[in-house]
């Protein structure tokens, strides 16, 4: 399901690429089609400073989605600005929008590794009950 | 479970492993006997050692040396974690965080503690810190498609 919802998501951003890219040659780039843009922009600038995070830095999880949540919001203000998304009587929202996208990211981080651990737990006890049944049965014999 | 052994002259030493399906128990079995005459040299105060992958419990670095715990004993290791990483691949050897390598053989329970801590309980009763980053990679040991 993972893999699907993944391939997914890599398809309808090639799809929308390719179709805006297609749209430049007929209509020029418009609002719409710019804000696209800037938003895989964007998501590539968060992917790289996340990514150099993760293997650069290792804290509890809470500090670690604090920090993170610090980082990204520094991102987006400085790009929202730069690119004309936030103006000074509103750039709070950007604060706003992170904190939701990041609570969601938290409980979803949470539930996966919780599945992640009982599912760990069962197989090694899984293998405890197999080593033992193996050293009962287990029968030698010299040909 | 039926071992037999049988003497065949002027023959390097032969396993066959007969098995009604490839479950998870028998590519275990498999990946011992494998690794069975990899080890490693480990140096103590008094003496060197030669010490067998399923002996190992854990590689752990400190300060940028290299130690390796097995049940009951602490030796350095010459030699980085990535070369241990690579010398151990397909093995039930893992890196848990930035700095251990655990050996899954003696995991016997992985634990949640305070602040979303991981904690993998040992064999020996000792606890090792687990990054929640590796948790995937200790997964993928345990699925079936091994």
């Amino acid at each position: 399901m993972k893999k699907i919802i993944r391939d997914t998501c890599i398809l309808a951003s090639i799809m929308i690429l390719t179709v805006f890219a297609i749209s430049i040659l007929w209509s020029g780039i418009t609002g719409e089609i710019l804000l696209v843009f800037e938003l895989f922009g964007l998501s590539f600038l968060l992917t790289v400073v996340i990514h150099a995070f993760d293997s650069m830095v290792s804290l509890p999880i809470l500090y670690c989605y604090f920090v993170k949540y610090l980082l990204v919001t520094c991102v987006v203000l400085v790009f929202g600005f730069i690119v004309g998304w936030f103006y000074r009587s509103n750039f709070w929202m950007v604060f706003l929008y992170v904190a939701i996208v990041f609570a969601a990211a938290y409980l979803l981080d949470m539930l996966v590794t919780q599945r992640d651990v009982e599912y760990i737990n069962e197989r090694l006890k899984e293998r405890e009950r197999a080593d033992s049944t193996s050293v009962d049965k287990s029968d030698r014999s010299v040909v | 479970m039926r071992i037999i052994t049988r003497k065949v002259e002027n023959q390097p030493l032969t396993i066959i492993v007969e098995y009604p399906e490839l479950d998870c128990a028998t590519q275990r079995i498999l990946g011992r006997i494998e690794h069975l005459e990899t080890s490693f040299v480990g140096r103590s105060e008094e003496r060197s050692a030669r010490i067998s992958v399923s002996e190992i419990y854990y590689f752990e670095t400190v300060d940028r040396k290299v130690f390796l715990y097995t049940k009951d004993e602490i030796y350095r290791f010459d030699g980085s974690m990535a070369q241990i990483e690579e010398a151990l691949e397909h093995t039930e050897l893992v890196r848990v965080s930035r700095t251990c390598i655990m050996n899954t053989e003696h995991l016997k329970e992985i634990r949640q503690i305070k602040n979303s801590h991981l904690e993998a309980v040992l064999d020996n009763e000792e606890k090792i810190i687990v990054s929640r980053k590796y948790l995937p990679d200790i997964k993928k040991l345990f699925t079936s498609s091994r």
